[in-house]
C-alpha cells in the first residue's frame, strides 16, 4: 500500500474524467457520441481479451475449479446474494465505513493541508511530524490502533480516516502554495480581505490539487476498509474476501472483488463530475 | 456613457488636482545570494495631476521595480512615495496597476474578473454592475464579457486587464510593460486606444516600457532610467498635440534623441559592468 501520494500527472486521467461526465450529463452532440464510444471500446478492450481468456481456461481445465471458477458461477453467486439481501448487507455496512472514514479523513485533512498551504509557521511546525506520520501505512497503524481502541467500529473508521487524511492533506497545502503569487498580488491591489482572498484567489486556483488529493484519499481509504475488515471484521466486503479463501468459495471472492471495484469507481466518478462542475471555465465553448 | 457624467460629479466634489505623485529619494536593495544588489539609487520623480509619464529603460534599470513600489506591491525601500498628500503604505484602489501578462482569474468570465476589482469599492451593487459594463465598453470588449480568459486573445486579455486596472476609477494608473507581449500590430492598436482611453478619464498614468516608440507616442515626458544602479538618467519633455501620429516628424527626432541616450547609457553600463567583473 503505497502512501506517498502528491498530485502526480493525473492530468489525461482527469481530462478523461471530466469528459465523461459532461457526456453524460448530456452536453454531448454528434462528436461527442463518437468520442463517447471511442472511450467506451477502449475501456473494454481488456475485459473483451480476459473474458474470453477466462471462459477458455475453464472449459480447457488449465485450471481447477475451486480456484477458479467459470463466469457464469460467479454471475450465478451474484444474483443468489443479490436476491438474498446478503451483499446489500455486506456492501451497505463498507459503505457507510467508507464514508464516515472518509468525511472524518478527508475533512481534517482539508483543515490541516489549508493552514499549511496558507501559513509559513503552521507549515514549519506541522510539516515534519505530518511527514513522519505519513510515512507509516495506514496498515501499519492497526496493530497499535487495535490495543488502544479495540476491534469495534471506531478502529475501522480511525484506520480508513487516516489513510483518507494524508493524500487530502498533502495535496491541499500543495496546492494552496502553490498559486500563484501574481494572481495574489492582484488581489491585493484590490485590497481583499483574508478571506476574499481565499473565497476568490486561493481556493479556485487551488481546486485541481484539491481534488486529486480528495480522489486518491477516496480510494487510499477503500485498500484501508479492506484492509481493517481482513483483520478484524464479521461483516462487509473485506470480511467476505477472508472468509470466501477460507472457504475456498472463490465466486464470492470474485463478487466481493467485482463490488468493491464498481463502488469505488462510481464514487471515483462522482467526485470526478463535481470537480468537473466546478472547473467548468476550463471546458466551456472549447 | 453614463460612467462618463459620474465620473466628471467625482472629479468635481475631489477637485481636480487629484492624482498627483512624488518619489523622493527612493532607494530599494534586493538581497541576491547574499549580496546586497542596489536596483534603485535615490530616485526622485514628480507628476503632475492628469500628466501621462514613461519610464523608460533597458532590462535591470529598476523601472519595474519602481512601478511595484509605487503601486504598494513591496514596502521593502528607503524614502518617500505620496500620492496626494498620502505617503503609500500599501496597495489602494486609488492606484490601478496593469502587468506585463494580463494576469486575469482564469476560473472567472470578463465580468466576473472586473467585478472582482469592485468587491471593496463604497458603491452599490447597481452602481457597480454598470460600472462592470461601462468598462468592457470602454475598453471595446462588448459581447465578450461571458467569455473565460482562455478563450480571449493576448490583446483582447490586455484589454480587459485595463478595464479591471480603471474599474476602480483610480486617480493613478500604472501600467508594467502592459503591451510587450503582444504582437506590434496589436501593440500599436493597443497604444492608440490607451491613448483615447487616458484623454476619455483624464486620470494620471505611468507606463514603464522598453519600448522607445511607446514611450514618445504616448508620454508628455519620457523618464530614461539607467542600470546598475537604477536611477533617473534623463527625463525628456513630448511637446507634439494631441492626438499624436506615430508618422509626426518631432516625434521620430525626439525618438532618435532617446535612442542616442539609451545607447550613451548601454556604453557605460557596459564599462560599470566590466569594472564590476573584474573587482569582484
Amino acid at each position: 500500500m503505497s502512501e506517498t501520494i502528491l498530485e502526480t500527472d493525473l492530468g489525461p486521467a482527469r481530462a478523461f474524467a471530466a469528459r465523461g461526465w459532461r457526456e453524460w450529463s448530456g452536453n454531448g452532440l454528434v462528436s461527442g457520441a463518437i468520442m463517447r464510444a471511442k472511450a467506451a471500446a477502449w475501456l473494454l478492450i481488456v475485459p473483451a481479451i480476459a473474458l474470453p481468456v477466462w471462459i477458455i481456461g475453464n472449459e480447457r481445465g488449465w485450471l481447477a475449479e475451486q480456484i477458479l471458477p467459470r463466469p457464469a458461477d460467479v454471475l450465478h453467486t451474484l444474483n443468489e446474494m443479490l436476491a438474498s439481501g446478503e451483499l446489500a448487507q455486506h456492501a451497505g455496512i463498507s459503505l457507510l465505513r467508507v464514508l464516515l472514514g472518509f468525511a472524518v479523513g478527508a475533512g481534517a485533512g482539508l483543515v490541516l493541508g489549508a493552514a499549511m498551504g496558507l501559513s509559513r509557521r503552521v507549515d514549519d511546525h506541522v510539516r515534519p511530524l505530518f511527514t513522519a506520520i505519513a510515512q507509516v501505512p495506514a496498515l501499519a497503524w492497526i496493530p497499535l490502533a487495535m490495543l488502544l481502541l479495540g476491534i469495534g467500529e471506531t478502529l475501522k473508521i480511525v484506520v480508513i480516516a487516516k489513510a483518507a487524511f494524508v493524500p487530502v492533506a498533502m495535496n491541499t497545502s500543495a496546492g494552496i502554495a502553490n498559486v500563484p503569487r501574481a494572481l495574489v498580488e492582484v488581489g491585493e491591489t484590490f485590497r481583499f480581505t483574508p478571506l476574499q482572498m481565499l473565497r476568490h484567489v486561493v481556493l479556485p486556483g487551488a481546486v485541481p490539487p484539491i481534488f486529486t488529493g480528495l480522489r486518491y484519499g477516496l480510494t487510499h481509504a477503500w485498500i484501508a476498509l479492506v484492509s481493517v475488515e481482513l483483520l478484524a471484521s464479521s461483516e462487509g466486503l473485506g470480511y467476505l474476501l477472508v472468509w470466501g479463501r477460507q472457504m475456498f468459495w472463490l465466486d464470492t471472492v470474485l463478487v466481493a472483488m467485482l463490488v468493491i471495484g464498481v463502488i469505488g469507481f462510481v464514487s471515483d466518478w462522482l467526485l470526478a463530475g463535481v470537480e468537473a462542475r466546478l472547473q467548468r471555465w476550463r471546458t466551456d465553448g472549447v | 456613457m453614463s460612467i462618463a457624467v459620474d465620473h466628471a460629479d467625482r472629479v468635481a466634489e475631489t477637485t481636480d488636482s487629484r492624482g498627483r505623485l512624488e518619489v523622493r529619494g527612493v532607494s530599494k536593495t534586493f538581497t541576491v545570494n547574499g549580496a546586497p544588489i542596489a536596483a534603485l539609487n535615490d530616485v526622485s520623480l514628480t507628476v503632475a495631476p492628469g500628466e501621462f509619464v514613461a519610464l523608460l529603460g533597458p532590462s535591470g534599470c529598476g523601472k519595474s521595480t519602481l512601478l511595484r513600489l509605487i503601486a504598494g506591491l513591496d514596502r521593502d525601500y528607503t524614502g518617500r512615495i505620496v500620492q496626494d498628500g498620502n505617503a503609500v503604505t500599501g496597495t489602494s484602489l486609488e492606484r490601478g496597476i496593469v502587468f506585463q501578462e494580463p494576469r486575469l482569474f482564469p476560473w472567472a468570465t470578463v465580468r466576473q474578473n472586473i467585478a472582482l476589482g469592485l468587491k471593496n469599492a463604497p458603491i452599490s451593487e447597481a452602481g457597480k454592475r454598470e460600472a462592470v459594463a461601462a468598462h468592457i465598453a470602454l475598453v471595446g470588449l462588448d459581447g465578450f464579457a461571458e467569455a473565460y480568459p482562455h478563450q480571449l486573445s493576448g490583446g483582447m486579455a490586455q484589454r480587459a486587464a485595463i478595464a479591471r486596472g480603471l474599474v476602480n476609477r483610480p486617480r493613478l494608473l500604472l501600467l508594467d510593460e502592459p503591451f510587450g507581449a503582444l504582437d506590434a500590430l496589436t501593440r500599436a492598436r493597443l497604444q492608440t486606444e490607451l491613448q483615447r482611453i487616458w484623454a476619455h478619464e483624464k486620470i494620471t498614468m505611468i507606463l514603464v516600457t522598453h519600448d522607445v516608440d511607446e514611450a514618445v507616442f504616448l508620454g508628455d515626458r519620457v523618464v530614461v532610467l539607467a542600470p546598475r544602479p537604477g536611477r533617473i538618467s534623463r527625463i525628456f519633455d513630448v511637446a507634439a498635440a494631441r492626438p499624436r501620429a506615430r508618422s509626426d516628424d518631432a516625434l521620430i527626432r525626439l525618438r532618435n534623441e532617446v535612442l542616442r541616450t539609451l545607447e550613451h547609457d548601454g556604453a557605460d553600463d557596459g564599462k560599470a559592468g566590466q569594472s564590476n567583473r573584474s573587482g569582484a
